[in-house]
């Protein structure tokens, strides 16, 4: 099976912060694959490197074989992204929003016209089609930013936390729809922390923890028999439980 | 006073770690910091030296300028809500307060920083210019305070009450658009002078005397009057402060249990299809109307047009009145306005901000990165055109010079192309983030003011600069130069473009982080 993503020592620096710390990343084809690990772990940074978005201090990043800094025709036409914090361009309404993502990547207009209802159709969207986007809740935010991340079909999709901040019911909306777009043997990668879900969800799962990836691999490999959340506390090492020295005024057996 | 302190301590807390780590924030405080003593010191010495002038005369301008001190701690916070840096009352709710703690502690808050500092020491400036005597001074002395306070009771009055407006969005569209209004209103007097209406002099003493019994009037005459008038005029003013504060603390008590307004809005109309009918489908069509509907959507773009024509107008009063007249009025008119449109795309990434990422994520080649740029260059010509038509008719007519409206209406379609030329490249060297809440005294997001001047003066130079052929050509009779002015333009506009093409898209993750600064 080739690669849909595969990045050699991908490093990136802020001042003296090293937030990226040589990352080998790597994602096979037609995997549905979470890149999990605790806040600040580089997650955001990695994604942003891969994707064109921000330049790495070193390293390679390749998409489906081509080099991301290189051949940056061909790996845009392949990639769909919905980084973190729901930035769209708020004064066009959904529908708009769609209609201006797929004419940008030259779609014709009649064709865009069919996926964008389709697509709305499918988020649930349609009757907030005219609203503009920034009245938008964050769980149709996120909606219409998959929507606009899978209008030109790319075959590998990086979703930046796709299910923070969302409802249930959207939440599952966004699952099916990823699920059938994997089924067809396209890629999709997404950052959590949400543990449950991922174990739910991915075959495929890298843990980054300080700027390092700790372990990579088909999740049952990475779980070792444990749950995937033991497996994650064991790998990036949290901190003990409360249960000894300290804290002992917290309580209702102290309070008076 | 144990509550001041704390208070104090935890706002000068906030604006120094505000500033920790960020050069660029260093040197914009920096930069406030040598503004507000420049204006404190300069403030006090220009007051000061009214004691040589006429005792009337001295006591209007202070009653002036109290007034002008006043109006401004009310409207200026208000125009630049979010970018306050006093303490959100919202953030304090939670702890157990009781109201009287919370208002002492939000007034000395109010009261700690640098600008509320250079008021205090402007307004003191009037126990020099206007004080005679120790009991004057000692009342005086008084007045300045109870003056003082009252503007920063009735700058968190204002801003409190309009709070739950404020949260909602078309609360905000609509006072983001009401703030540049103001800035001209600001303007009005000044134009009115311009024009000679009457003798300075005398119009002073009758605003003054409107003003007499205005708060900033009473505290002006207390100063002045010193003895017991004076101090029956600070009692007075006083009391208005406590009012003023107790409202404060009603307005403050209700904002903290009101809920945030969410906007339920209705639809936008359905596009009507027009630029489809006239451009070929593709990129270069969608981001056209793309950028007409963020023209008239976004209260920014809102903000930038109306300020154009504004100034416009403003210049087309001075020119008038300084008895500019002939064919050089249409045409320098006109390419003024063509000149203040064009600048609005200087910094052309800027309102994209954060949502800029979408471009650069489908933009795999040049050509695209070209085409977004021409679109909005055809996007922001299809609104200048017509705009530029009519300053230059209305502009022609009124100097009786309706043969000058074709060369009017050449040089501004010059000056335009010129200008989109050189905003082109500036926007991909200098991009800065333009904050969604702008105001009127910054367009930048905070540590970014460098970036906007250097933009700006960029801009303006390279347009200056590109423009003085003709400039030249015409003052000197060659008006007939004129008629090449818009393939100039073109070709400069294209030469431009092409250039910012190859910096722009090469820089495209440094543009990117350039305007996704958090504002």
């Amino acid at each position: 099976m080739s690669d849909a993503v595969r990045t050699t020592a991908l490093f990136k620096r802020y001042g003296p912060q090293v937030a990226v710390a040589e990352v080998d990343l790597v994602v096979p084809a037609g995997s549905f694959a979470g890149l999990v690990g605790p806040n600040g772990a580089g997650k955001t940074t990695t994604l942003s490197m891969i994707t064109g978005l921000l330049r790495p201090d070193g390293g390679e990043a390749h998409v489906d074989g081509h080099h991301v800094w290189r051949d940056p025709l061909q790996v845009k036409a392949r990639i769909g992204v919905l980084p973190e914090g729901l930035r769209l361009f708020e004064r066009l309404s959904g529908r708009e929003l769609l209609l201006y993502n797929g004419r940008l990547r030259g779609i014709p207009k009649p064709e865009v016209e069919r996926r964008a209802d389709e697509l709305l159709e499918v988020m649930d969207l349609t009757a907030a089609a005219g609203k503009l986007v920034v009245d938008y809740s964050t769980g149709m935010r996120k909606k219409i930013g998959l929507a606009a991340a899978l209008l030109h079909n790319p075959s590998v999709l990086f979703l930046d936390e796709p299910f923070e901040g969302v409802d249930p019911v959207s939440a599952n909306t966004l699952t099916e729809v990823l699920r059938r777009f994997t089924a067809s043997g396209s890629t999709v990668i997404f950052s959590s922390h949400v543990m449950d879900l991922v174990e739910r969800l991915c075959d495929w799962v890298s843990v980054m923890s300080g700027g390092h990836i700790v372990a990579q691999g088909p999740i049952d490999e990475v779980r070792a028999g444990r749950s995937l959340n033991q497996a994650f506390l064991d790998l990036v090492g949290g901190p003990q439980a409360a249960t000894g020295e300290g804290l002992g005024w917290l309580g209702s057996a102290e309070r008076r | 006073m144990n509550t001041v302190a704390l208070f104090a301590g935890l706002k000068l807390r906030l604006i120094t770690g505000n500033l920790r780590g960020d050069t660029a924030r260093q040197v914009g405080f920096a930069f406030t910091l040598i503004l507000a003593a420049g204006a404190a010191v300069g403030g006090f010495a220009l007051i000061s030296l009214l004691r040589l002038a006429p005792a009337d005369l001295a006591l209007a301008v202070v009653t002036l300028l109290y007034t002008a001190l006043l109006v401004g701690w009310m409207i200026v916070p208000l125009m630049a809500f979010g970018l306050d840096d006093t303490l959100d009352p919202a953030r304090l709710s939670l702890f157990p307060l009781r109201t009287g703690v919370l208002a002492v502690g939000m007034f000395t808050a109010s009261a700690t920083g640098v600008w509320p500092v250079a008021t205090l020491v402007v307004t003191a400036g009037a126990l020099v210019g206007l004080a005679s005597g120790i009991g004057g001074v000692l009342v005086g002395l008084l007045s300045v305070l109870v003056h003082f306070a009252l503007c920063l009771v009735a700058s968190r009055l204002v801003t409190t009450a309009l709070s739950g407006a404020l949260r909602s969005r078309r609360g905000r569209d609509a006072l983001a658009v009401a703030a540049i209004a103001v800035v001209l209103l600001f303007q009005l007097p000044n134009l009115l002078m311009n024009r000679g209406f009457g003798d300075p002099a005398g119009m002073l003493h009758d605003m003054a005397g409107a003003l007499r019994w205005t708060p900033s009037g009473l505290a002006a005459h207390a100063i002045a009057d010193g003895g017991l008038a004076g101090l029956g005029e600070v009692a007075v003013l006083a009391v208005v402060v406590l009012v003023v504060g107790w409202l404060w603390i009603k307005a403050l008590g209700r904002a903290l249990v009101t809920a945030d307004s969410s906007t339920q809005a209705a639809s936008v109309r359905r596009e009507s299809g027009l630029t489809d009918r006239f451009l070929p489908d593709g990129l270069l069509a969608a981001v056209v109307s793309k950028e007409l509907k963020y023209v008239r959507r976004d209260p920014r773009y809102r903000i930038l047009w109306f300020a154009a024509v504004a100034v416009v107008l403003v210049m087309a009063f001075s020119f008038t009145g300084q008895g500019m007249s002939g064919a050089g009025l249409p045409i320098g008119l006109t390419a003024f306005c063509g000149m203040m449109i064009a600048i609005q795309l200087g910094n052309a990434y800027g309102i994209d901000g954060r949502s800029l990422w979408m471009n650069a994520v489908a933009f795999g080649s040049q050509r695209q990165f070209g085409l977004d740029l021409a679109g909005r260059h055809l996007a922001n010509a299809l609104i200048a055109l017509p705009v530029l038509l009519l300053v230059a008719v209305a502009s022609a007519l009124f100097a009786g010079e309706p043969g000058a409206i074709g060369w009017a209406l050449a040089a501004g379609a010059g000056v335009l192309g010129v200008g989109f030329g050189v905003g082109s490249v500036t926007s991909v060297l200098v991009p800065y983030t333009v904050p969604e809440r702008m105001n009127a005294f910054t367009g930048a997001a905070p540590g970014q003011g460098g970036q906007a001047f250097g933009c700006a003066l960029l801009a303006f130079t390279g347009v200056g600069v590109l423009s003085a052929p003709f400039a030249i050509a015409a003052a000197f009779g060659a008006v007939w130069v004129l008629a090449f002015a818009p393939l100039y333009g073109l070709a400069i506009e294209a030469l431009g473009r092409a250039l910012a093409t190859k910096i722009g898209f090469v820089r495209m993750p440094e543009l990117l982080e350039a305007v996704s600064r958090p504002t």
